[in-house]
């Protein structure tokens, strides 16, 4: 990867869309990708190519059997025929070991490329910034080391095979042809190869309206999806039969999609049946017509008839092959963009450590922007997030982020964590730039909790050691005295090895707080950003939390991204954003003298959690 | 999915069994007498199956056999016009140098004709066969998504989301995938008798090859399926694994990268991913020796055909057309006998999928718990009498004897720490769900409820407000006001006819909850309940809407499911559940100065407001 360019017209350029590499390119990338395909694939070929004689030897062995052992003499030649016979079958068994050999090697070394290119696929996308991991992404991530390689995977298994196989089929077979009778030979293939124009026509549609079933397929799932998710709203609005309709329409217009492109289907096969009457008709035509005084004989007719056959099976399959190609072909460009996207900030080149004890954090006149979003037209960057921040925070100090949404505290968090590198300007942790700090040394000293923290299904344990995999059971129990929430843990009813669900849903969204707050605990870090919840929890979960997060904090540099002022009125110090901008900064009860923009948020903020109703 | 290669012919499909005992083919000295007993009901649960799924659309499947059949007889009937034209055109040409110009004619004639029937023949199976299938498979998710709209929301709890999509959508396809081949292996198996009697016919040597040949073929087909049938399935359950891993491992993102465990997931997922790439690789090397057997096969038994029947023209019982002729019928035959293989290795995931899907379209209708509601005496909104309420029958209950009567027209805030029943209550008093004990009464009228989460369909904001029924322009524009969303869908690009959700606008969760509320009071309810619906508002659009509603509809009872101070202010009263039972009810301040757990329970929120006070 290259070093970021500094300008915002470069740097967005990375991430818009590119013009999209040519087919040959893209397989050209791809195998250099997966080295693993290219070893031996001279072998392969040979192999697969001795593995397609295999076909060709029953119509030579009917020709020779009619010519020289049954019509040509007066009486049948049996020892001749079986002679013949035998040689064949060794033929016959040599062709179909190589062939194995072949289709055995093709596969396995493919699985080996693929399995390759997915770890590489998996570490690239790790290493991508978070905001190439947005929600809108995400889904597109996963389908590309899932369902694109999916593509890949059923091309080696039977399209890859048959580009080594068929092709070579049909050159053999042409040759044999050519060999027997080259006139013949040109009037089985003027009349056979336009099946592949037809066959290309009638695919293109297939492809067209297979995409358009899909897309149908999509709809119907999507819609009974919400009837399944909107089930108590539609019974409570007793809107049933109104909701069965919309969806019957679209179930039903997901059939008619699948049967209009399998009618089109329906006539991709018959046409090989077709041009196969047409072309042995012409073919024994033309050689009746001709007749012996051309040297043309009654086997190598009979002959001829079999191998047209074999010459036309390839066509068809090949037709269906180019398609699968084409969707691999498709599913690997998909895949190289993915490794094309550069790599979240990018590592230090070389690595300053970081000072022992306790961390100030500086901010030097950062400004950001976001990457414009891939379906905007055009390149560019959105409205900066941010612009230019400058705030200092002494080692130790208790700070709270507060804005409205979408005043930029979020993303200021995430530049302090070094999740992106600021557009402009730079921030320093402990007086060292994070660019130059190397990163399993920032992870160990700086921490993020989120406020929608994520838990991995599997127990709770499991998800605090997710912090250090090298802290045994002790440390666990022990943070889990440390932070004081022993009395919830034992509350479970597999205290630590409870199961906490897919995405921790078995546990309540304060629960899954607390799980965080212990995970950041083992991690013991200087530095804590936690980006507070705004989601409601109940009066016992919420004191826990403060709690836990009052020991968390102590005695560490913390920055809160507060969305409770409570927080903010209990902090060091106030940061207040707007707009991207930092607009006021001191202590809670200076600024609420102020009559500023935290007066008013502040306000806002009392008149919502006044119990009484003497406002 | 195994399955044992014992297949007969019923009523025109082809049946088989899958194995419960797996053994049954790699041993086939098998005990039967053991096994008859399991055969039979292996075999009816097939037939059923086949008989369900084909009787549902018999005229498609009728025209679709038809097809197939008129396939077999032109395939067998291609193979003796070929035999003829060897022996009368081909040969008499280069033996003796001379042939009729008709006859030449009429063999080139027989070849095209018998050949566009073929493929014509081919074009109505497929048509007629794929119509059928997706038909049926519009039939049966039909059939689950009448079951989704119509069972109570008791119902739909007690199963996961995801699984009930599944069994509309992909058990549904995957229970008509072998539809569509049904109608081809039934041709191929008249095709695979019909050559068998023609060849006896012919010479009895030939025929006895066919009795033993084709079997044979079908028999290692099966074979072959059933053996990499294992590994791909198992390959495919870890192809599962690595993708939920996969999802699981980018959607926690942020988390892997705060604590640096990016090379370490990187590690974990490759696990799951070699797991894969091992159980392919096993597969692969058993198919391909298959594949190569059954490659081979052919040939070799073509060229032992070749020896035969040169025996047998040197016998003077048979013509060089004739052998010729049955060796095409051989290779002709070769890929339909694979497609049987394929079709009996795809029944029992077909049967499997449509089990699925039986069973939820079999289950008896639950009954609609609103109708249970009685109506309540004259001035009361809500009454609960000693209600109880369990999920399961007998398990343990949400609420217990909870008894409430709420006046017309009052608004009632419901208060109570996280599970002690005040969704429960909630979806009681509106009828979504039924007391195990007790009575609801409720006062007539319409009863409208918002959730906490706001349900909004992809579609456009006019069809989310009027869900279901049909308001004018001005009635939607009254009821967006109302609900403080006038606003914000004027400024829409296309206002109430703007679609919203994935493919359209997106809302934020205000917004949307907003759109909810606007659908609740275009229906003019009698009761209204918020289920914590604040969340997601502000409050000073909170005490706006419920202003806007006390002014419109004065004798609407309102219930608050509370977890806000500022939402218990609006409140007249205050019902405090704890523990599934009434603990406490009045007003607020009484409640705060008399009840000690419902004044903690508050004063937790009054502590997080800081040092304002």
């Amino acid at each position: 990867m290259s070093a970021v360019d500094p300008t915002l017209a470069a740097r967005a350029g990375t991430i818009a869309p590119s013009q999209p590499d040519s087919a040959v390119r893209t397989i050209g990338r791809g195998l250099e990708q997966a080295p693993i395909l290219r070893q031996g694939l001279g072998v392969t070929w040979l192999l697969a190519a001795l593995g397609a004689t295999g076909r060709v030897v029953v119509p030579i062995l009917i020709q020779q059997a009619i010519d020289r052992g049954i019509v040509g003499e007066d009486e049948v030649r049996l020892d001749l025929i079986v002679q013949m016979a035998v040689l064949g079958a060794v033929a016959v068994v040599i062709s179909g070991v190589s062939f194995r050999w072949a289709a055995k090697r093709l596969g396995e070394r493919s699985e080996r490329a693929l399995y390759d290119l997915r770890v590489r696929l998996i570490r690239h996308i790790h290493q991508l910034s978070l905001a190439d991991h947005n929600e809108e992404r995400r889904g597109g991530l996963v389908a590309r080391v899932t369902s694109d390689i999916e593509t890949l995977a059923q091309f080696f298994q039977w399209g890859g095979l048959a580009w080594l196989l068929e092709g070579t089929l049909m050159a053999v077979v042409a040759g044999v042809m050519l060999a027997y009778n080259w006139q013949l030979a040109l009037v089985a293939f003027a009349v056979g190869i336009p099946l592949v124009f037809v066959l290309r026509a009638v695919q293109r549609r297939l492809v067209r309206a297979y995409d358009i079933a899909r897309t149908r397929n999509g709809e119907m799932l999507g819609a009974i999806a919400e009837v399944v998710s909107g089930a108590p709203t539609i019974r409570a609005y007793g809107a049933g039969d109104a909701i069965e309709e919309q969806v019957d329409e679209v179930v039903a217009d997901k059939a008619d999609a699948q049967i209009r492109a399998t009618i089109i289907g329906a006539f991709l096969f018959p046409s090989g049946e077709v041009f196969a009457a047409v072309t042995v008709a012409a073919v024994i035509g033309v050689g009746v017509w001709q007749g012996p005084a051309s040297g043309l004989t009654a086997g190598a007719l009979v002959g001829f008839v079999f191998l047209t056959y074999r010459f036309l099976e390839p066509i068809a399959a090949f037709t269906e092959v180019l398609d699968q190609t084409q969707t691999a072909v498709a599913g690997l460009r998909r895949v190289l963009t993915v490794l094309d996207l550069p790599i979240g900030p990018p590592p230090a080149p070389e690595p300053v450590a970081l000072p022992d004890g306790s961390l100030a954090i500086e901010v030097r006149d950062v400004t950001f922007a976001y990457p414009a979003r891939a379906d905007t037209p055009g390149i560019g960057m959105s409205a900066p997030a941010l612009s230019a921040i400058d705030v200092s925070i002494p080692a130790g100090q208790q700070v709270a982020l507060v804005g409205a949404t979408g005043s930029g505290k979020t993303t200021l968090g995430r530049l302090l964590a070094r999740f992106s590198d600021p557009t402009f300007g730079e921030v320093l942790l402990g007086g060292v730039p994070l660019t130059m700090i190397a990163r399993p040394d920032l992870r160990n000293r700086l921490v993020v909790v989120s406020q929608e923290p994520f838990l991995f299904d599997d127990s709770i344990a499991t998800n605090i050691g997710f912090a250090d995999p090298a802290a045994d059971r002790q440390r666990i129990e022990e943070i889990v005295d440390t932070l004081g929430v022993r009395d919830w843990i034992d509350g479970m009813t597999d205290g630590l090895d409870n199961r906490v669900g897919e995405r921790g849903d078995q546990l309540s969204a304060g629960e899954r707080q607390l799980v965080a707050l212990l995970r950041a605990g083992l991690a013991d870090p200087d530095v804590l950003i936690l980006d507070e919840a705004t989601s409601s929890v109940d009066a016992l979960t919420e004191v826990r939390i403060a709690r836990a997060l009052e020991r968390l904090a102590g005695g560490r540099t913390t920055i809160a991204i507060a969305h409770r002022l409570s927080t903010a009125a209990r902090a060091d110090r106030v940061i207040v954003l707007e707009h991207g901008r930092l607009v006021e900064d001191g202590h809670h009860d200076e600024l609420v003298e102020r009559h500023g923009v935290y007066r008013r948020l502040y306000d806002a903020w009392v008149s919502a959690t006044a119990v009484s109703r003497d406002r | 999915m195994e399955h044992t290669g014992n297949w007969s012919v019923v009523s025109g499909t082809v049946l088989l069994e899958p194995p419960a005992v797996s053994a049954a083919i790699d041993d086939p000295a098998a005990p039967a007498a053991v096994d008859d007993g399991a055969r039979l009901a292996r075999l009816r649960r097939n037939a059923r199956f086949l008989w369900a799924i084909t009787t549902i659309h018999p005229k498609l499947f009728a025209v679709a056999i038809a097809g197939a059949a008129v396939f077999a007889a032109s395939t067998i009937v291609s193979s003796v016009v070929l035999g003829w034209v060897i022996d009368d055109v081909i040969l008499p040409r280069f033996e003796d140098g001379e042939v009729a110009v008709g006859t030449v004619l009429t063999g080139l004639a027989l070849i095209l004709g018998v050949g566009m029937i073929r493929a014509l023949s081919i074009v109505v199976r497929r048509v007629f066969a794929s119509t059928m299938q997706w038909r049926v498979a519009q039939t049966l998710t039909g059939r689950v998504v009448d079951q989704l709209v119509r069972q109570p929301i008791a119902w739909h709890s007690r199963r996961p989301d995801g699984d009930l999509v599944a069994r509309a959508g992909v058990d549904t396809e995957t229970t008509v995938g072998v539809l569509a081949p049904i109608p081809f292996a039934t041709g191929t198996v008249l095709m695979v008798v019909g050559s068998t009697i023609w060849l006896f016919v012919i010479d009895i040597p030939m025929g006895v090859v066919a009795a033993i040949v084709f079997p044979l073929l079908v028999a290692t087909n099966v074979v072959y399926e059933r053996a990499v049938a294992q590994h791909s399935a198992r390959a495919q359950n870890q192809l599962g694994d690595f993708s939920a891993g996969v999802h699981e491992s980018f959607e926690g993102v942020q988390v892997v990268k705060s604590y640096g465990a990016e090379e370490r997931e990187t590690v974990r997922l490759s696990h799951l991913a070699s797991d894969v790439r091992e159980s392919r690789i096993t597969a692969i090397k058993i198919r391909s020796w298959f594949e190569a057997f059954l490659d081979a096969f052919p040939s070799m038994t073509n060229i032992g055909l070749v020896v035969l029947g040169a025996w047998r023209v040197e016998t003077g019982d048979l013509t060089v057309g004739e052998i010729s002729s049955v060796i095409f019928l051989f290779q002709l035959l070769v890929f339909p006998l694979r497609l049987i293989g394929y079709t009996l290795s795809e029944l029992p995931r077909s049967i499997a999928a449509w089990e699925r899907i039986d069973e939820v379209v079999t289950e008896p209708r639950e009954p609609d718990p609103a109708e249970r509601i009685e109506p309540a005496p004259v001035g009361v909104g809500v009454e609960l009498d000693t209600v109880t309420f369990a999920h399961v029958d007998g398990g343990p209950p949400t609420i217990t004897e909870v008894a409430m009567s709420l006046p017309a027209g009052s608004v009632t805030a419901v208060v109570g720490p996280t599970g002690s029943g005040k969704s429960t209550v909630a979806q009681l008093v509106v009828g979504l769900l039924g007391p195990s004990a007790g009575t609801v009464r409720r006062a007539p009228g319409a009863a409208a409820i918002v959730f906490q989460e706001a349900f909004l369909l992809a579609g456009t904001i006019r069809e989310n407000v009027e869900f279901g029924a049909s308001f004018s322009d001005d009635e939607l524009w009254d009821a967006l006001s109302l609900a403080a969303a006038d606003e914000f869908v004027r400024n829409l690009p296309h206002a109430l006819d703007t679609i919203v959700g994935e493919r359209g606008v997106t809302l934020s969760g205000g917004q949307r909850q907003r759109v909810a509320l606007a659908r609740a009071m275009i229906r003019q309810p009698s009761l209204l309940v918020l289920d914590d619906t604040t969340s997601a508002l502000d409050p000073a659009t909170e005490a706006t809407v419920l202003g806007n509603l006390r002014s419109r509809l004065t004798n609407a009872s309102v219930v608050l499911i509370a977890t806000r101070p500022s939402t218990i202010a609006l409140a007249n009263d205050v019902v405090f559940v704890d523990g599934g039972r009434v603990a406490a009810q009045g007003e607020n301040d009484d409640l705060l100065r008399d009840v000690p757990r419902y004044s903690e329970l508050v004063e937790a929120f009054e502590a997080d407001r800081g040092t304002s006070s």
